[in-house]
């Protein structure tokens, strides 16, 4: 790790801060759960402070993040793959294209979820952070809800799918 | 949106992590051939991630979920205290230093079981029962100072009158009021959220002012801070002497207003000074200056009727007391003593608070007029050169002195004051045709006067004049008019008796 002055540890940090939640967004599309996007986002993280050097000033950061990102998770779907329920790498590798093509429009839909689920009923709400809350075992939660596992489940993609209505709605034109 | 029931049953197992091959093999070549499916699976999983994102620091949660243990959907195991991978390869301290910080920062770690700060100490503040906050419940603080240490060392100071609660270790929520933070390595991407913005911190000492309408002013006295406004998404990175003002329209640069907060560093001498009885002394001699005969003005703003003006009351220099803050062009207060009256003595004496110093002109006091038809008009203030000066209409310097424009200036910069309550004092004398300055209690520099009118007041102006060259960055505590010239010794009593540190 050649880049170890202090300067260029805060530059790092304040472009990694920036743009780590449409990295991890993207890492997330492309695996089946938060926690395995988790932990490829940490060494996405060394790799990214490793390879800090040959990023140039003024340079596409989150693309480039992305880019090794990329890398990261076919590799993983490579390593652990074969005895877990993933994408074929050629699927990811389409999502992984058409997902950074549409960034900008993924990135407004990311801003505006804090609105929509300030819409969400304060107990539903409630449910739905515990839920994903790192570490919370749905079981669990469920459980402590009266639901099912399978019942909670259930109204967690219906939650979802709620959201992702809400934030379109909220990004389509005027009277659209 | 059209999605068909048989996709969303496959992805729901996906990502229940409850598919069987058959099923994976079927949503492989849906996602592979179907552009409108994998349109929806893209933005399904994107919103997934901003929920994580959004939620995850929510106390309701942490309060009901018990302990962390395996997450269902994975086989792999949470990260323990250190990654598991990558960190232990790398030889270097150093290395292993820098990467846990930048851990730390991306808050990859799990959420540390000690509670969220301890106070450290609270000045003049009622209803702070604990020494520990623990949840994510509000704390409101009417009046005084609070000092916090979170659980990675950030060192907060928060000004009454505030509303605030943690939302973890890592991140504080301010609604109103004041806070200073001074945040070590350890607690990198502490964050202060305000009803218009994020503070994001990166290694630093800041500062965060909201006032009663939300709209919060960042300022980075040191390092660097990235400001993340709720409305205009445009994250901003600010470095020492940079502010900024997060409203709901375009965001402002704003000038840094370091002294408009209370530091970490200042407290201890803030409170010491409180402990060892210094308030009581302060009054006492307030009531003594209050019996002078030749007391023209004292402005303590203690009283409920406040004198007329545009400013903000925040705290004075005690904690619990109160003072105006003056922060834009144009904000003033008013004051209209002795028209009609000469003074052949004056003394000014104040405590002010700069926020900032250099152009434009720090104005204490001007009166309104300024012309031929009344000389001896006052107008004192801090010049663009840091200086104190003592203006009168109509006087002129001896021919010999060495100021160079043509006003009495104090020799010493309250430069090295600044960021700090500081006494300031100045003796007019037109019988003996001296100005005299002076800088907490200490002798500056004396200045001789080869036309010296007897001082004039009337209509006057503290912290403004009707020029946009001057205006006052800061706050004013205790201002003092008398119509007589104090000598060294009372001058200097006047500031041991007021100062607020020990």
């Amino acid at each position: 790790m050649a880049s170890g002055s202090r300067t260029q540890h805060q530059r790092f940090l304040r472009l990694f801060t920036t743009h780590e939640p449409a990295i991890r967004a993207f890492v997330r599309r492309l695996v089946p759960s938060r926690t395995d996007a988790d932990d490829i986002l940490q060494e996405v993280a060394i790799v990214l402070w490793e390879k800090f050097d040959e990023f140039r000033e003024g340079g596409d950061f989150k693309a480039w993040a992305c880019g090794i990102a990329r890398y990261k998770v076919l590799a993983w779907l490579r390593d652990r793959g074969r005895d877990r329920l993933v994408l074929d790498s050629d699927v990811v590798e389409i999502i992984a294209t058409q997902s950074l093509e549409q960034e900008p429009v993924l990135q407004q839909q990311r801003e505006h979820l804090e609105d929509c689920l300030e819409s969400v009923p304060h107990a539903e709400r409630k449910l739905l952070a515990q839920a994903y809350q790192p570490g919370a075992v749905i079981r669990e939660v469920a459980a402590a809800s009266g639901r099912s596992v399978g019942g909670f489940y259930q109204w967690l993609h219906r939650m979802r799918q709620m959201l992702l209505n809400c934030v379109k709605r909220r990004l389509a034109p005027e009277g659209a | 949106m059209n999605t068909d029931r048989s996709l969303e049953q496959l992805v729901q197992k996906y990502l229940d992590g409850t598919a069987t091959p058959d099923d994976m093999e079927r949503l492989n070549e849906r996602l592979r051939n179907d552009e409108a499916a994998r349109q929806w699976f893209i933005e399904l999983l994107n919103v997934d991630s901003a929920v994580a994102a959004t939620l995850v620091d929510d106390p309701d949660a942490d309060q009901a979920v018990p302990a962390p243990v395996a997450p269902a959907t994975s086989a792999s195991p949470r990260p323990s205290l250190l990654p598991r991978r990558g960190i232990v390869t790398m030889a270097a301290p150093v290395l292993v230093a820098s990467c846990l910080a930048l851990l730390l920062a991306l808050g990859l770690l799990l959420p540390n079981p000690q509670p969220f700060a301890q106070v450290v100490s609270a000045a003049g503040v009622s209803g702070m029962p604990n020494n520990e906050i623990g949840d994510g419940r509000w704390i409101a603080i009417d009046a005084g100072t609070i000092e916090l240490k979170t659980a990675r060392d950030a060192q907060i100071v928060i000004e009454a009158p505030a509303r605030f609660r943690f939302l973890s270790g890592q991140k504080l929520q301010l609604d109103s009021g004041r806070l200073a933070a001074s945040v070590p390595p350890s607690a990198r991407g502490f964050t202060v959220v305000t009803p218009s913005g994020d503070a994001v911190d990166l290694g630093t000492r800041f500062g965060v002012d909201v006032p009663d309408d939300g709209q919060a002013e960042i300022h980075v006295f040191e390092g660097e801070v990235i400001a993340q406004p709720t409305r205009s998404r445009q994250h901003r990175s600010l470095t020492g002497g940079q502010a900024l003002r997060m409203t709901d329209g375009p965001d402002t640069d704003r000038e840094l207003r370091s002294a408009a907060f209370i530091h970490p560093d200042e407290i201890g001498s803030l409170h010491a000074a409180l402990a060892d009885g210094q308030v009581g002394r302060a009054a006492a001699a307030l009531e003594h200056l209050r019996r002078d005969p030749t007391l023209i003005a004292l402005l303590d703003f203690e009283d409920s009727a406040l004198p007329q003006g545009t400013y903000r009351m925040v705290q004075g220099r005690w904690p619990g007391s109160r003072a105006p803050e003056f922060a834009h062009v144009g904000d003033h207060i008013k004051l209209n003593v002795g028209s009609n009256q000469e003074w052949p003595q004056l003394t000014l004496a104040a405590w002010v608070r700069l926020d900032r110093l250099g152009d434009p002109y720090q104005s204490l006091l001007h009166t309104d007029g300024w012309d031929r038809s009344s000389p001896g008009q006052v107008h004192w203030m801090v010049t663009r050169h840091t200086t104190m000066r003592l203006a009168l209409y109509g006087n002129t310097l001896t021919p010999d002195a060495i100021e160079p424009d043509g006003y009495p200036d104090s020799r010493t910069s309250v430069l090295p004051e600044q960021g700090r309550w500081m006494h300031l004092a100045t003796v007019y004398d037109a019988q003996r045709r001296t100005v005299r300055f002076y800088l907490n209690g200490q002798f500056d520099s004396e200045t001789h006067q080869q036309i010296a009118h007897p001082a004039r007041l009337g209509a006057a102006q503290i912290g403004n004049w009707n020029r946009q060259d001057r205006k006052l960055s800061g706050r004013i505590d205790e201002l003092v008019l008398l119509g007589r010239a104090l000598d060294d010794d009372e001058i200097l009593q006047l500031y041991e008796a007021g100062n607020p540190y020990r």
